[in-house]
């Protein structure tokens, strides 16, 4: 039993269609759905969270590259998502200092590459975005 | 604390209050789900005076060991104590304010329950078929009549600073630029470009100082389901500033099922903002609202990062922290990050 994607999918369904309506009126019944709802979430996510992230990282570190900087971020020991994440945040805080620095000048190439940021940005948050899963067969 | 002893300390509490009461017991107490930022129970007190015997619907809001909002209780209270009674809104009474430990082992208020109505799901906007034209009516009217409140003189007043018209904007993106700074757990690129966006595009004066709920959308008044707001409650985040915030706020794409044709999935905008205006006497100033609206987004990154903070800490388990931090914040992360990207010739 390996499929962890699977696995929280369904759990999750199984607190939402059947746990909490058995819950209902009580305070924990609001819990278990809410609990459901989001293992759901968490079991598509687990399957692509590697990928975003080294999205993310390829991501900036072309920015970087664009914008000429010095990266001091290491790379990540391994493909463990904490260790991605790590690496990921690391970037992340550099290039709101980069994209500080290039709202400061006027030229074409600093508002180009202004653009360029927006643009990983708008990507990354739109990756990041879990879809909301839909239970048609629960009762509520 | 279990129910029951919440109860019996609550009763005790209670009947040395209430005048005249005497024989007081708790003939129900229901924890109800959502409201994080506070413990709320629904409680039928029965007692008698000297009319006879009474029972009294209650509802209890004590603090919990962290919530999605650092507020003092006193400040929601003052504010509901504010607009209670006014402009026909649908206001609970305030009725007891405890700031105190003793009596129930944590600060908490008591107001009275306004009985009839639920809760509407912002997701399921649906579900006020077929009452959508009457509570969008009700929704901007009453916006407006908060928004034509005085914070001058009022209850609020007593207990926070008024800015200046010119400041009210400058005071509220510092304080929530702040919450994400101080609160979050990762880098936030997207709600830091935003606040500099804002920084340097500033909205135009406050057009009058008013009471600011703070937190006014659906998910947080009651409906009772044949066409009449019955109660605005969650006024936790209320303050005296621009009225443009509220109207911002709860306008929120999030807010709106998705709806972007009737402001906050309820009401066509001309309608909207016409039933605002003139239940507000404020007019209607674009530039101002598109400020405000973004703001909108970088406040709830605030909530929604310090909500996630408390989740990861133990100090709340609540699921609905970890909701916050997780689906809503990346909505309004891709929201903000959608509209502002083309300004900046990305995408569009």
């Amino acid at each position: 039993m390996s499929d962890i994607g699977m696995i929280l999918d369904r759990i999750g369904r199984k607190l939402v269609t059947e746990v909490a309506p058995k819950l209902e009126g009580d305070y924990s019944g609001g819990h278990a759905a809410m609990s459901g709802l989001m293992a759901v979430m968490a079991g598509e996510a687990w399957d692509g969270a590697a990928d975003r992230l080294a999205n993310e990282i390829a991501g900036m570190r072309g920015l970087f590259a664009l914008a000429g900087a010095d990266v001091v971020v290491p790379e990540s020991p391994s493909l463990k998502v904490s260790d991605l994440t790590a690496e990921r945040n690391a970037l992340a805080g550099q290039l709101t200092t980069l994209q500080r620095s290039l709202e400061a000048r006027e030229d074409e190439a600093a508002k180009d590459l202004n653009g360029k940021i927006w643009m990983h940005l708008m990507a990354t948050a739109m990756a990041r975005m879990p879809s909301p899963p839909d239970f048609p067969e629960a009762e509520d | 604390m279990l129910e029951a002893e919440l109860a019996e300390k609550f009763t005790a509490y209670a009947e040395a209050r209430l005048p005249g009461a005497r024989n007081a017991r708790v003939d129900s107490i229901n924890r109800i789900h959502g409201g994080a930022s506070r413990q709320t129970y629904s409680i039928d007190l029965a007692y008698e005076d000297a009319t006879g015997p009474k029972v009294k619907g209650l509802i209890l809001r004590r603090d919990p060991p962290d919530s999605l909002i650092d507020t003092e209780r006193r400040v929601e209270f003052a504010a509901i104590k504010s607009a209670y009674g006014q402009r026909d809104l649908p206001v609970p009474e305030a009725l007891f304010l405890e700031t105190g430990n003793d009596a129930l082992g944590a600060p908490f208020f008591v107001m009275g329950r306004i009985e009839g109505g639920d809760p509407l799901n912002p997701f399921r906007l649906e579900e006020v078929e077929p009452h959508r034209a009457a509570i969008g009516e009700q929704f901007f009217r009453h916006l407006g009549s908060i928004a034509a409140l005085p914070g001058e003189g009022s209850a609020l007043a007593d207990e926070i600073d008024s800015p200046a018209l010119d400041k009210c904007w400058r005071r509220e993106l510092d304080y929530w630029a702040n919450e994400i700074r101080s609160n979050a757990m990762d880098p936030q690129p997207v709600a830091e470009a935003a606040i500099r966006h804002l920084e340097r595009n500033p909205p135009p004066p406050a057009q009058r100082l008013s009471i600011v709920h703070g937190d006014y959308r659906t998910g947080n008044y009651l409906q009772d389901g044949a066409g009449t707001m019955t109660a605005i409650l969650d006024w936790e985040m209320a303050h005296i500033g621009d009225p443009y915030e509220d109207l911002a706020w709860a306008t929120d794409l999030l807010w709106c099922g998705n709806d972007q044709e009737r402001a906050a999935g309820l009401t066509p905008w001309p309608e909207a903002i016409a039933t605002w205006q003139t239940a507000s006497g404020c007019s209607f100033d674009p530039a101002a609202f598109e400020w405000w609206s973004l703001f909108s987004h970088v406040k709830a990154l605030g909530i929604w990062v310090t909500s996630e903070k408390a989740f990861a800490a133990g100090d709340n388990d609540d699921p609905i922290l970890a909701w916050s931090g997780w689906f809503t914040h990346a909505a309004h992360e891709l929201m903000l990050a959608m509209r502002l990207g083309p300004k900046y010739g990305a995408g569009g």
